[in-house]
Order: C-alpha cells, then sequence, then structure tokens
C-alpha cells in the first residue's frame, strides 16, 4: 500500500464525504477481444466437456464446501458465479464496463482485477464448468433433497484405491481449463474472490495436458497416448435427456467422475517394453492396438479369443471390451497430467487426473472400473482422491443462471 | 475521557489511546497472574494467565508494529531468529508461550517474564507522548484481522498452546473497538457501511463461538476441516470488506 501518496482527512469526515466518494463509473465502451480464443459460456450444456473440441493445454479441478447459510444464499452463489463466468470466459479489457457487483465502489480500493494476466484479460480459451456433489443435496438447510439426482453418491472406493481424507469431499466442483496455467490461476483466485463467504476450498489440483508427441493423442505420463477411443456427443452416452430417469432439471447436464490417480513412474520405468505394451494393449510408439498399425485401427477381438495379440487383462482390452453389451459402458475422457511435487521418501508425486463425463456413473464409469479392478496395471497406479460430480445444465442466454432449474 | 465514537480522527486517536492504556494496565495484571504461577510450578494456572495476557495484547490491536519497538518487543513472533523458538534472542508473550508449552519452567521463565514487564512499562510510559499518524487507523481498522489470518490461523505464530482461535476472537474485539472509534467517520464516507462491518464480524464471532465446548477453546488443528472453512470464510469475507477502508479515508 503506498502511504506516500495519501493523505488523510483529519477533521470531520462528514462534511467532506460528499467529494470523496468518487464513484467507479465504467466507461461505455464496447471494445470486446479477439474471439478467436473464446470458448462461449453459454449453451444448452457447459462447456468443459465437449467444447473447444480440442482440450486446453491447462486446467484445475477445485472442490469447494459450500459454507453459505441457507438456500437464498446457495441461488445468490450460483449467479455470481454465473456473472463471473460470463466475464472470465469471453475476455475483458480494462475500459470495458463491468457490472455492479463486480465493482467496489470506492475509488482508490485495491484493484477487481489481481493484475496477473495484465489489465486487459484475455479470453485464452478459458473455459469454466461448475458441478455439484451429493452432500450439497444432504444438506437440510437448502433444503435440497428432493432434487437430488438418482447415482450421485460418494466416491466408490475400489479395492486397490488408497484413499486420503485430503483429497476427498467438497460440495461444488469448478473445472477451469484455459490455454495456460496463469489464466487458470487467475480465473480461480478472481472467483474466491468474490465468494469467499460462500465457498471455501476443500481441494484443488493443477493439470496439464500434453502436446502430441508425434501426432495423434497425447501422451500420459506412462508414455503412451491416452484418450484416443471416445463418445461423440450425438452418442447419447453423456449428456443426460429425458430418457435418463434423472430429475428434470438436470436435463443437459453431465456426471462428471474426478479420479486423481498416481502414478508410479519409477517403477513404470524398470519395466521391459514388451510387459508395459502388453499391460496396456498399445505399441507404445504408435499407439495402435497390439498387431495393428495405427492409433486409430481397431482392435480385433473376435479374433483374438485367447488373448495372443491383446492380452485378455490389457488396460484397453477390459475398459472397453468392444461388445454389444459394452457398449453403453463408453464414456468421455478428458483427462490431465499433474506433478505435484514429491512423496515421502524423494519420489515424484505425479500421475493423471481422470476425468470422465458420462449420463450414469454407475454403468458407465463403475461398470468400466470394475472390469479394471485386478489389471496388472493397478501394480503402477494408486488412485489417492477425487469424487462425483453431477456437471449442471448449461446456462442458455443472458437471462439465465447455473442451477437455475434447481431453484425452479 | 474522549468520547465514542469520535468526530474527528484527532479525538478517534486519543481516544484510541486511552483505550490502550486501559488494556496495557489489565495486561500488567496478568503478567502479574502468570508470575506467581510460573514461581509456583502452577504450569496449566501459568497457561490459563498466559492466554488471558496474550488476549489482552491482541485486544490493544497492535498490528503491523503500530508501537514501533516498544510495541515489537511485547509479543514479537520467533520469525527469522536463526535458532527459531529456541533462539536466545526469542522474547515477550510468545516466547513465554514456547516454555510453558515445551516444559520450561521458573529458572527459563521468570527473567522473559521479568523483561516482558520491563518493556511493558516502558510502552506504558511512552503512550501519551506517542503521535500517531491519521492514516494509522484506517490501516489498523483492516491490519489487524490480516494478521490472525496470517499468523494466527496459519499456524506460524503459534509456539505449542494452539490458541489460534482465541487470539483471533481477541482481534475481532479489537477489530470492534477501532470500527466503534471510527463509526461516525466512516458513516459520513459510506452510509450503511459500518453496519455492513458490524454484521460480518458479528458472523465471524458466531462461528467462533461455535468452536468453544464447554468454555474451553479446542486447540486450532483438532478443529475439523468445516469449522476452519467457516471461519475463514466469515473473516475473508469481512477481510474483503475491510480492505476498502484505508481508501475511503485516502483524501487522494
Amino acid at each position: 500500500m503506498n502511504l506516500e501518496r495519501r493523505s488523510f482527512l483529519m477533521g470531520s469526515a462528514t462534511t467532506a464525504a460528499g467529494g470523496l466518494l468518487v464513484a467507479c463509473a465504467p466507461e461505455q465502451k464496447e471494445q470486446s477481444p479477439a474471439v478467436t480464443d473464446v470458448v462461449p459460456f453459454h449453451g444448452d450444456n457447459q462447456a468443459g466437456v465437449y467444447r473447444p473440441a480440442d482440450q486446453q493445454a491447462s486446467a484445475c479441478f477445485a472442490s469447494f464446501t459450500v459454507i453459505a447459510d441457507n438456500r437464498a444464499e446457495l441461488k445468490t452463489l450460483f449467479q455470481r458465479l454465473t456473472t463471473k463466468a460470463r466475464i472470465l470466459t469471453g475476455g475483458h479489457r480494462h475500459d470495458q464496463a463491468l457490472p455492479t457487483e463486480e465493482l467496489n465502489g470506492v475509488d482508490g480500493a485495491p484493484p477487481v482485477n489481481s493484475g496477473v494476466l495484465g489489465e486487459d484479460v484475455p479470453a485464452a480459451n478459458i473455459s469454466l464448468s461448475f458441478g455439484v456433489a451429493g452432500s450439497l443435496f444432504d444438506r437440510e438447510e437448502f433444503g435440497l433433497k428432493a432434487r437430488k439426482p438418482k447415482g450421485l453418491t460418494e466416491m466408490k472406493v475400489f479395492p486397490k484405491d488408497q484413499i486420503d481424507a485430503a483429497w476427498v469431499g467438497g460440495d461444488l466442483m469448478i473445472q477451469i481449463c484455459a490455454d495456460s496455467q496463469d489464466a487458470v490461476h487467475y480465473a480461480l483466485r478472481d472467483i474466491m474472490k468474490a465468494t469467499r463467504g460462500q465457498l471455501q476450498l476443500a481441494w484443488k489440483i493443477n493439470g496439464f495436458h500434453n502436446k502430441p508427441r508425434p501426432d495423434g493423442a497425447p501422451r500420459n505420463l506412462f508414455g503412451y497416448k491416452d484418450g484416443i477411443v471416445n463418445p461423440a456427443s450425438t452418442e447419447s452416452l453423456v449428456w443426460i435427456n429425458g430418457n435418463s430417469g434423472q430429475p428434470g432439471w438436470t436435463e443437459g447436464g453431465t456426471f462428471l467422475v474426478v479420479r486423481l490417480i498416481r502414478m508410479l513412474v519409477e517403477f513404470w520405468d524398470r519395466v521391459g517394453l514388451g510387459e508395459q505394451d502388453g499391460m496396456i494393449g498399445r505399441h507404445r510408439a504408435s499407439g495402435a492396438p497390439l498387431g495393428k498399425d495405427k492409433e486409430t485401427d481397431e482392435p480385433d477381438y473376435a479374433n483374438d479369443p485367447e488373448g495372443n495379440e491383446i492380452p485378455l487383462d490389457a488396460h484397453i482390452r477390459l475398459a472397453n471390451p468392444r461388445t454389444k453389451e459394452t457398449s453403453g459402458s463408453r464414456m468421455l475422457r478428458r483427462g490431465y497430467n499433474y506433478d505435484l511435487g514429491v512423496d515421502l521418501n524423494g519420489n515424484m508425486q505425479a500421475g493423471l487426473i481422470f476425468a470422465s463425463y458420462q449420463q450414469n456413473i454407475q454403468e458407465q464409469f463403475e461398470a468400466t472400473q470394475t472390469r479394471l479392478a485386478d489389471e496388472p496395471m493397478t501394480d503402477y497406479i494408486e488412485p489417492f482422491g477425487g469424487g462425483y460430480f453431477l456437471m449442471l445444465p448449461g446456462v442458455k442466454d443472458e437471462n439465465d443462471h447455473l442451477a437455475s432449474g434447481l431453484f425452479a | 475521557m474522549p468520547q465514542k465514537p469520535a468526530a474527528t480522527m484527532a479525538d478517534a486517536i486519543a481516544a484510541y489511546h486511552s483505550y490502550v492504556s486501559g488494556q496495557l494496565d489489565e495486561l500488567r495484571n496478568h503478567l502479574g497472574t502468570l508470575r506467581a504461577a510460573v514461581a509456583n510450578a502452577d504450569t496449566p494456572g501459568a497457561q490459563g494467565a498466559w492466554l488471558q495476557a496474550q488476549q489482552c495484547w491482541q485486544r490493544v490491536g497492535a498490528a503491523y508494529g503500530s508501537f514501533g519497538e516498544l510495541g515489537d518487543a511485547i509479543a514479537p513472533g520467533s520469525r527469522g531468529l536463526q535458532g527459531g523458538s529456541a533462539d536466545p534472542e526469542f522474547k515477550g508473550l510468545r516466547r513465554i508461550e514456547y516454555g510453558l508449552w515445551h516444559g520450561q519452567g521458573a529458572p527459563q521463565l521468570l527473567p522473559a517474564i521479568d523483561q516482558l514487564a520491563k518493556d511493558l512499562q516502558a510502552l506504558a510510559a511512552k503512550l501519551p507522548g506517542l503521535s500517531t499518524d491519521p492514516a494509522d487507523m484506517p490501516l489498523r481498522l483492516h491490519e489487524i484481522l490480516e494478521d490472525s489470518q496470517r499468523d494466527h490461523l496459519s499456524g506460524n505464530g503459534d509456539q505449542g498452546s494452539g490458541m489460534a482461535i482465541a487470539l483471533t476472537r481477541a482481534d475481532v474485539e479489537a477489530t470492534q473497538e477501532v470500527l466503534d472509534l471510527l463509526r461516525t467517520l466512516l458513516q459520513g464516507l459510506k452510509a450503511g457501511f459500518p453496519a455492513l462491518l458490524d454484521q460480518q464480524l458479528a458472523a465471524l464471532l458466531k462461528v467462533i463461538d461455535q468452536t468453544r465446548t464447554g468454555g474451553t477453546w479446542t486447540p486450532y488443528r483438532s478443529l475439523s476441516l468445516l469449522q476452519r472453512q467457516r471461519i475463514n470464510g466469515a473473516l475473508g469475507r469481512v477481510l474483503e470488506s475491510l480492505a476498502l477502508v484505508p481508501a475511503l479515508f485516502s483524501t487522494d
């Protein structure tokens, strides 16, 4: 705080007050930033799931405890988050008008913009996606029990999971994605500043999305191309619709499963390539299914019933057996890698922020994960946190707000 | 005795000095109790007296070294000391806390208590002649609770007692005292703002007091995450409001 530049009131303030309160009147210049890097916020579905088509390089998954006291305050929170998201996802020049709730109305007060992205906030392909956990519906003070989506349970603990209480829980998920980590940081900090009395962080983790090496799907930290096969949005596997058996207010939403999966990279790097390939079911170099040439080639399990080409317990074979019966358990995966630093003993604490989007957690994620329970790769990974969330339906337009259906 | 709320900043400063003087008197009494308990090897009694003394000092609201070296001598932290909490240079109320929660007795603690009593005497003697910058009061209004977050609730200032919540409560009381002094001036600058601060400070006190069980303070690290989040949330909300105060009083 620069005190030298200030002089202070010595006398009766009441007489001088009029001249002091210079309203922070926004200038009405409508100059929008370039729109080439804007992920539209409004739509039937939220961004950050299928939009943008190429997922952004940086992300944060932030799980918050809602400390709002009552239903009215909760609704106000969602409205505030909506306003924030509209501004943050479009980019903002310093001379553009801001909604009044964004301004503190005090001349010389701390700036509303942290300055991390400079005075003009670039769009930077920022997408903000908001989800709610089952715990929010269990809270008496919000009166939302009857609105709880089906299957929105606590995260299921699978046999090999090593859950750390510090990395689970929270009532509200904000998934922030952007072209760069500073934009992700800016958005999270900006949102938290505006919601201190309603939201407190339970846990958060930053992620990064690798570039294709050399092409095709990006590689995960085991060095394998990941996310090669994903269902299209038209396949009716991701968005909740009228046939999903869910409360009407959730239509247009989707369920997010976040699993924080540590990968024991030191151990993995001590495994021969043939064994690695066998555990994954793909050639590391090309990403092609074993016995094939290209990553987009389909494995032919029907002609490999003994698993001579692709072992029966290979990850890709268990995850997606490509049968009629298992077709409905496919889900959209859009994860990020994380690198948290050092474990207790000096090994790298790094791995995957697994993020999948589906219409039904039990029939898709849990069914798939159950098939994977004993895959050989479990020796090299340690799921330690995450959660289940209903990602809210999209905000339709300027008059709509997040979770509006929940309060209708 | 100056009136509260003050009509001018000069009156507010005078009233504040008078308030501090009363707190320092009370602090000296607690120090007497503390010294007797330590001399009698009554550790629980000494710990209780220390808390009373430290809370009393927090109620002074001496944020950001506002009394200069004299104030710094009363309860400096152990930051920046080569030997940390065990450094021979570590002194004051926090030094005494360290000893009381680390098995130290009269031989180590009585000299520290006597030194503190001397420093306190010196501060009380200098107080009437101390000139306070008019900018100080508006800054103090928000910095007392910034210190709570930075030094108490972070765990950084703790020397073993775990009394972060009790000390934060005293900080809220100090903030309320300063707000009362500035109420008329602040209302003139931004109508309704003191009432908003009253409400947000009360909300903070409410979640703080909800952590008390049977009249005793729970060590901060033993609180549940949700309890800490509620306190941090209420504190964060009022800090965002208090951050506007220095600008409101600025005549730039």
